[in-house]
């Protein structure tokens, strides 16, 4: 078995491998954070959405590799990011698992721990939040969990920063000690125990085919529990054959028994065991008063409160979008513009001359590095920072139980609302934002969708050339059609695309207050990611535009586009030059139309002059193809980043298509009345 | 009137498992528990009425804002202008309680006599329940020893289609604030079941309904010291037993 390339270069660098492990949002990542520098690499598997993050610390001399897996409940087959934790324990075999429990619902996190336990590899347990569960009233006594368990127990608040010198310090001394094996501090039902060591007698004793070291007893209870991943990989194997007959027998047996599947009474014997540890080591003592931030939070969920709470965050959030995100771009643009463009076209002018490859290279470099700093980076840095802090807070989790039934309708989950609604101040961090979503036929549907929304820029050309010269009534009908476009688009798509969206099953979070440090790091990986992506497109993508435009072969392409602007558009034949040109920014595309039709027509260009050149229905028209035909390159490039070239081609191709037919049949009905 | 049996037949089992036999269901949660559209549910419960299985209430919306409002459909945000409560009649109920009985039983036999495992034995029993005249019924369950369960633990109604007792319901006829305890989870996806159970959704265990979302939304509860948002999907084929006496009328 091959090793993943991330893992493999933190082996070579590094004495020790921990991987962290633990439920959602129990601060599992901030942890990751505060130990780890700025060289966070992100691995994934092949075939696997879900990906994880590598690092590493130092401590004394020693390097430290450190593993943050993704939060899960449990340690089966049943989702992706189940299989891709337990793969991070099996396949990786790190030297120490790091299992970081939330004190204040210690009982469903210890299901995962004994989880890990029936697995037998090495492990041991951070106790976090012990600050928030001693204001909830909850007392844990460490050393007494310690004792139970028989693990290493290091209270944390990762938050803070507490504890954590001393959980890596017991880790390290834990690998070095080389304790000889794992014993088991509990057991299950008599019954059950002794189904499973009938399994595991008759595991040691067949030879099976398995990719990873796996002990007996762990196999016996994971196929007790009907493991999808396990069955597939035995049930092609003649020698299993036996085996798997016993199994069934043995879960025969537990049904009558018990009355109930071996997977469920297996999973309700690990919650008593976790019930009645947390009864030996937790007293409730009095709890303090909930914080305001926490009454507060109730009203996230609830229905008559939630909404309008929503309606507001998501306006801030476009405010925020459009202002702070308009802001800061002009503010890089001018920088680049005012200390190294005009130096750069210098160089290149004097390096190569005065032609068409110069030029093509200025509009490549020159241009291209300032769309990225005026597009993608000031709303994508922006939206960011947003959307940690509504993932790290929990509120991500609340939204998607509001809106869950009608985003279904397009078939997407509530989650999927957040990025959907932000592709209005940007669609490049609304693309990246899909990521939240778990399932590809998800993020697909999602990415279609949110290409079709209308961002700032293409909002700065319906405001500046419909609203402006064809009047308000004009622009607000053009949202609507878009509108109607998104909703009939998603319908179809939940129609047509194979597969539906499971079942809505999803833990809503209590507030936690997210931390700084995590977002920023968070934002900055993401950020990083963006920027190695997305340049090398965009410089090439303006290199080409620039070589067209210098050349002076722009009017070879005139001609043949000329049926599809001039007669099925009804638009100058240039406008679609300047379509094909805004490719590069969305909001250039009345500027272009006016610098061509000056080429052109040889005749003053300003903006106040489009008037002359179209009509108000044209404009209309031009204005509304801009809006849904192909992304900018900044949102390609993060399309081929997040769902790869092929389906990035073919979105692209489909929204093309659309503006056409939209535009066309727009036209029509314009000529017609 | 033409009408394929076995759609009927589905239909009566559904009517039957969501209301609990003598509870009134509306278009919706069958449509949900179906996943077909609400308008094929109307359609074919119009057809079901006229050949008298199952009787229809419809409420319009004046009835509903009025003080004899049932305030049992309030919790539940399903109600619409056009929404209509289902029931079965005595005639479609005895109808559904032999079909059941017909499926469990064959379930019973094919896990059983024929070593075939619980997922296809109830993909098979769907499929032989249409077609099990009463002789054979009543020789199977003479073969079976006249089993009392099905193989996933649901209980098989007698000859004379009379169910054991229960006074069990599925959490979408909980009301916010109602607390109650899982009595099963319907295991159709062993996957879910799997997933619903790490989760703490356990047989015995309390949960309580803190919130439904708008238009038909989700459920959220809390188990435990987690909560958890619930698809209606998911919130349909999880079976309660109601903390506080029971919702029969």
């Amino acid at each position: 078995m091959r090793e993943l390339p991330e893992i493999a270069k933190l082996r070579e660098k590094t004495e020790f491998v921990i991987a962290l492990v633990g439920n959602p949002n129990v601060g599992k990542s901030t942890l990751f954070n505060r130990l780890t520098g700025m060289g966070v690499l992100t691995a994934n598997y092949p075939g696997m959405t879900v990906n994880f993050n590598v690092g590493e610390t130092s401590l004394g001399d020693h390097r430290i590799g450190i593993i943050d897996l993704p939060g899960t409940y449990a340690l089966g087959a049943v989702s992706q990011d189940q299989q891709v934790a337990r793969k991070g324990i099996l396949e990786v075999s790190p030297d120490m698992v790091v299992v970081i429990l939330d004190a204040t619902n210690l009982s469903r996190n210890l299901y995962l721990l004994l989880q890990i336990l029936d697995l037998e590899a090495p492990v041991m347990a951070a106790l976090n939040l012990v600050d928030e569960a001693e204001r909830n009233g909850l007392f844990t006594d460490v050393e007494q969990l310690s004792e139970i368990l028989g693990i290493p127990v290091v209270p944390t608040v990762a938050t803070r920063g507490d504890g954590i010198d001393e959980l890596i310090n017991t880790a390290l001394e834990e690998v070095k000690g080389e304790r000889s094996h794992v014993t088991l501090p509990f057991y299950y039902a008599t019954d059950i125990e002794e189904q499973v060591r009938r399994i595991s007698r008759k595991i040691s004793r067949v030879h099976l085919e398995l990719p990873i070291h796996i002990t007996p007893r762990a196999l016996a209870l994971l196929l007790l529990e009907q493991d999808r991943e396990f069955l597939e990989l035995l049930e092609s194997q003649e020698e299993a054959r036996a085996l798997l007959k016993l199994v069934d027998d043995a879960r025969e047996k537990i049904l009558e028994t018990h009355g109930n599947d071996a997977a469920v009474i297996i999973a309700r014997e690990r919650y008593g065991i976790a019930g009645s540890i947390v009864a030996a080591v937790q007293q409730v003592r009095e709890r303090v008063k909930p914080s305001w931030g926490e009454r507060l939070w109730e009203y996230t969920t609830s229905t008559r409160t939630g909404i309008p709470l929503l309606l507001g965050i998501l306006a801030l959030l476009l405010f925020i979008l459009f202002f702070a995100g308009n802001n800061l771009s002009n503010l890089l643009t001018d920088l680049w513009n005012s200390l190294a463009a005009g130096h750069l076209e210098r160089a290149i002018t004097y390096a190569f001359g005065d032609n068409f490859f110069s030029t093509g290279l200025i509009w490549g470099v020159v241009y291209g590095i300032e769309a990225i700093l005026s597009v993608a980076i000031p709303y994508v840095l922006i939206f960011y920072v947003i959307l940690a802090l509504l993932e790290d807070s929990g509120y991500l989790n609340s939204v998607a139980f509001l809106t869950d039934r009608t985003m279904h309708r397009l078939g997407l989950h509530g989650r999927a609302i957040i990025p959907l609604i932000s592709a209005a101040g940007c669609n490049v961090p609304a693309i990246m934002g899909t990521r939240v979503l778990s399932t590809r036929r998800e993020r697909i549907i999602s990415g279609v969708l949110i290409v079709l929304v209308p961002c700032s820029a293409r909002t700065a050309v319906i405001i500046g050339g419909v609203a402006r010269f064809s009047g308000w009534g004009w622009a607000l009908l053009l949202y609507l059609i878009i509108f109607i476009l998104i909703a009939v688009v998603g319908l179809i798509m939940n129609k047509v695309m194979p597969g539906d969206s499971p079942g809505l099953v999803m833990e809503v979070f209590p507030f936690r207050r997210p931390s700084w440090l995590t977002m920023l790091k968070k934002t900055w990986v993401r950020l990083r990611d963006f920027v190695f992506v997305a340049t090398p497109i965009m410089l090439v993508g303006s290199f080409l535009l620039g070589m067209l435009y210098a050349s002076g072969w722009l009017q070879y392409l005139e001609k043949p586009l000329r049926p599809v602007t001039e007669f099925w558009l009804g638009l100058p034949a240039v406008a679609g030059l300047a379509l094909i040109f805004a490719f590069l920014r969305k909001e250039l595309a009345l500027q272009l139309l006016l610098v061509f039709a000056a080429a052109s027509l040889a005749h003053g260009a300003t903006v106040e002059g489009i008037n002359q050149l179209l009509t108000s229905q044209q404009i209309f028209v031009f204005a509304l193809v801009n809006a849904i035909y192909i992304p900018c390159a900044s949102t390609f490039a993060v399309l081929v980043m997040e769902l790869g070239w092929k389906k990035s081609l073919q979105i692209s191709l489909f929204t093309v298509l659309l503006a056409l037919l939209v535009g066309g049949l727009v036209h029509l009905i314009l000529v017609i009345f | 009137m033409n009408m394929p049996t076995e759609k009927v037949d589905e239909y009566l089992e559904t009517i039957f498992k969501l209301g609990c036999a003598n509870q009134e269901v509306n278009i919706t949660q069958i449509a949900e528990y179906l996943g077909v559209s609400p308008a094929s549910v109307s359609e074919m419960v119009k057809r079901m009425e006229a050949q008298g299985l199952v009787q229809c209430r419809r409420r319009g919306k004046g009835v509903m804002a009025g003080p004899r409002a049932k305030d049992k459909e309030e919790g539940r945000g399903s109600v619409r202008g056009r929404s209509k409560d289902v029931s079965l009649t005595p005639r479609g109920e005895k109808m559904a309680r032999t079909l059941i009985r017909r499926h469990r039983l064959s379930e019973r036999f094919l896990t059983d006599m024929l070593g075939i495992d619980w997922e296809s034995a109830h993909q098979e029993a769907c499929k032989l329940e249409h077609v099990i005249s009463p002789e054979v019924e009543e020789r199977l369950a003479e073969v079976l020893g006249n089993p009392a369960t099905c193989p996933h633990g649901h209980p098989i109604p007698d000859g004379k289609g009379k169910m054991p007792a229960m006074d069990i319901l599925p959490l979408t006829h909980l009301k916010v604030g109602e607390k109650g305890r899982i009595d099963r989870v319907e295991e159709e996806q062993p996957q879910m079941l799997q997933y619903l159970a790490t989760l703490g959704l356990l047989p015995n265990v309390e949960v309580e309904v803190r919130e439904i979302a708008p238009f038909n939304g989700p459920f959220l509860v809390r188990v435990g010291k987690s909560q958890y948002a619930l698809g209606r999907e998911v919130a349909s084929k999880i079976w309660m037993k109601k903390r506080v006496g029971t919702v029969r009328k």
